[in-house]
């Protein structure tokens, strides 16, 4: 038995859970419908995960899905949940949950920038982050092809060769 | 290598070399992990004040614009203020493979590969990382070469202005610096 | 004034620079020697210095070029009258009160030249500077002021000479010792040295009022620099170590009370600006003004 097995049984009486992993002993991962997420992090907040650690994406190419992942912590018990929704590839959008954790916003700003998902109701994600007049797809996603764009953008030193040894192969 | 007018200095220029060689002031763009190999190369191990170099605050005071590791699309923009920014004569050091050729990340989306295409290098430092012995050594290379007045990348930028203009347009777009913090 | 004047003028100029710089590079290299290090060559400072003037420089506006070298000049003019030793370029006008008046043009041509150069950090520099001048000049001239009134006499080779008579023991830092501690405190400000440097701070505040200054504007400013620390260490070496009856002497007790300064400053880590007040205000002026009541009203130190 660990420690969180209280915490995600109450979870389990008040929402649809997809799916629940216990990676370590103070960790938790729920797979969870898209419409329950903001219900389920005011409630972990409200339960003193007062901290979002992380805000990102993961691109599953393959399934056409964009995964994003919100990770809180609990800084009295140390326990760290990691909620994680899907997105159809095209068109991703999701509501924004800068009301809950105003700590999001650049989280916000950085998906939309790398992955392109647009956040409603977060007019301020779609200032640019770190990319400066970027006009590409966005980088992170895994049908950009960085190397093309380096070639494109960045010529690259070209070597001449001063000597290239001849190799016989001895059978 | 023929000489031509331009390349004959008048004997004051000679002696102003002499000083410029021994009194190297440094602004270290310190961008990548390469910075980590400049403290021994300033303290008692290696010493460097010993051939006349030190760090400097600012562009406007520095000689050498020293850049060590990786430059993104972001970061050039504001190397290429800097270097704008500081006095003639000034060189430039690129320093470890990854100002050379583009090192590890030379396919990413973000870094550049050459540096010598926007700025005029007058010195590569190879190796990932250089020591401080390799950095010592390339020093002393540069002091030789301001003393026979060979290190002329800042006239050469003046010169070729318009070829540097053309490549840090083409892989920035523009060369502005405006980001929300200095709005 | 006449022509040899003038030339002897120009002479002494010549004599403090070299002297001055000569100075700074060896205790360059002293400190390296304190950190384990070899250290630049003790003529360093020379190289340093016409390098910064052999290279290109920008301007920024008018103010800042005039600043510059109202600055120089105000700070070259006070240093004509500091005596060098027995050496004087215009005799009997070697006073405190000129002095202080003459090397206030340079402080405040420096001031408006770094705010003309419209950067912030400059005038962040500029403020903490001048707030720095208020701190250590209040507590040095209270003692300045005692010892006027002491030996009725306000020229420095004058405070000088009488100090001499009395031998080893007649000079003022022994007669009035609280004095003497609260002018070496104030001469490190003065110099701008640890632990009252926060103005120059060249990581946190891109050294403060140099911050725009590239190039021969830069090697003025190197000059400018020498000669105020001229200016300032010799104050302290006429009133307090009674001067030089010869050059040597001078050069002498000069050398070693700014190795002395550079060594303290290397040891001592940096205050801020409000905790460098805050302790010239209660620790410093403290003494001068026990120092002061101590000369004027018991005659204490006084001959």
């Amino acid at each position: 038995m660990n420690s969180t097995n209280k915490l995600v049984e109450e979870i389990r009486q008040r929402f649809e859970i997809i799916d629940v992993i216990h990676p370590d002993d103070q960790q938790v991962i729920l797979d969870i419908d898209k419409m329950h997420l903001h219900t389920l992090l005011s409630h972990l907040k409200a339960d003193g995960f007062r901290q979002l650690s992380l805000l990102s994406a993961v691109d599953w190419i393959k399934d056409n899905i964009f995964e994003l992942v919100y990770i809180v912590f609990n800084w009295d018990t140390g326990v760290h949940v990691l909620a994680r929704v899907k997105l159809p590839r095209d068109n991703p959008r999701f509501r924004t949950i800068t009301p809950i954790y105003p700590g999001a916003q650049y989280y916000e700003r950085d998906v939309h920038e790398f992955f392109g998902i647009e956040f409603e109701g977060n007019p301020m994600s779609y200032k640019p982050l770190f990319l400066e007049l970027w006009d590409e797809m966005p980088p992170m996603r895994k049908d950009f092809d960085p190397e093309a764009y380096s070639r494109e953008k960045f010529p690259e030193r070209v070597y001449v060769p001063h000597f290239v040894p001849k190799v016989e192969v001895i059978e | 290598m023929t000489t031509n007018a331009k390349d004959v200095r008048k004997t004051w220029e000679k002696i102003a070399d002499y000083f410029r060689a021994h009194s190297i002031w440094m602004k270290w763009y310190c961008t990548g992990c390469g910075a980590i190999e400049m403290p021994p190369t300033m303290t008692s191990r290696f010493d460097m004040e010993r051939l006349g170099m030190g760090p400097m605050a600012t562009p406007r005071q520095a000689d050498v614009l020293l850049i060590t590791g990786y430059l993104s699309a972001k970061t050039l923009r504001r190397v290429i203020y800097s270097y704008e920014q500081m006095q003639d004569p000034k060189y430039v050091v690129g320093f470890g493979s990854c100002t050379l050729n583009g090192g590890i990340y030379f396919d990413s989306y973000a870094t550049m590969t050459r540096l010598d295409h926007y700025l005029p290098v007058d010195l590569y430092i190879a190796g990932c990382m250089p020591r401080p012995e390799a950095i010592m050594n390339s020093f002393d290379t540069l002091i030789k070469m301001i003393e026979k007045g060979e290190a002329k990348g800042w006239k050469h930028y003046q010169e070729n202005h318009e070829w540097y203009r053309r490549n840090q347009l083409h892989s920035l777009k523009e060369v502005y610096v405006k980001d929300e913090f200095h709005e | 004034m006449n022509l040899v004047n003038f030339a002897y003028g120009l002479l002494l100029l010549l004599a403090a620079f070299v002297f001055q710089t000569t100075l700074t590079g060896i205790n360059r290299k002293v400190v390296a020697r304190l950190q384990r290090r070899r250290g630049p060559k003790f003529y360093q400072q020379f190289i340093d210095i016409f390098k910064a003037l052999s290279k290109g420089s920008t301007t920024h506006g008018w103010v800042f070029d005039f600043g510059v070298i109202m600055a120089l000049g105000g700070i070259m003019a006070t240093a004509i009258f500091i005596p060098f030793g027995p050496l004087k370029a215009v005799p009997g006008m070697d006073n405190i009160f000129i002095i202080a008046y003459v090397l206030a043009v340079g402080m405040l041509g420096m001031a408006m030249s770094a705010s003309g150069s419209g950067n912030p950090w400059a005038s962040i520099g500029v403020s903490r500077a001048l707030t720095n001048m208020l701190a250590y000049d209040i507590p040095f001239m209270m003692v300045v002021f005692g010892l006027i009134f002491a030996f009725d006499s306000s020229s420095l080779s004058g405070l000088a000479a009488i100090q001499r008579e009395g031998g080893l023991l007649g000079w003022n830092v022994l007669r009035f010792p609280l004095g003497g501690i609260v002018a070496m405190i104030s001469l490190q400000g003065m110099l701008g040295k640890k632990p009252f440097d926060s103005f120059i701070a060249p990581a946190e505040i891109a050294s403060g009022p140099m911050v725009e200054y590239g190039g021969r504007h830069l090697g003025m400013l190197f000059l400018l620099h020498e000669y105020s620390t001229f200016i300032e260490v010799s104050l302290i070496v006429h009133l307090f170590f009674g001067g030089g009856a010869t050059v040597l002497e001078f050069m002498v007790k000069y050398a070693v009370i700014y190795t002395f300064l550079n060594l303290v400053s290397n040891v001592l880590p940096r205050f801020k600006i409000d905790q460098a007040v805050t302790f010239f205000y209660k620790v410093p002026l403290a003494m001068a003004v026990v120092q002061t009541f101590l000369i004027i009203f018991l005659g204490m130190g006084v001959a």
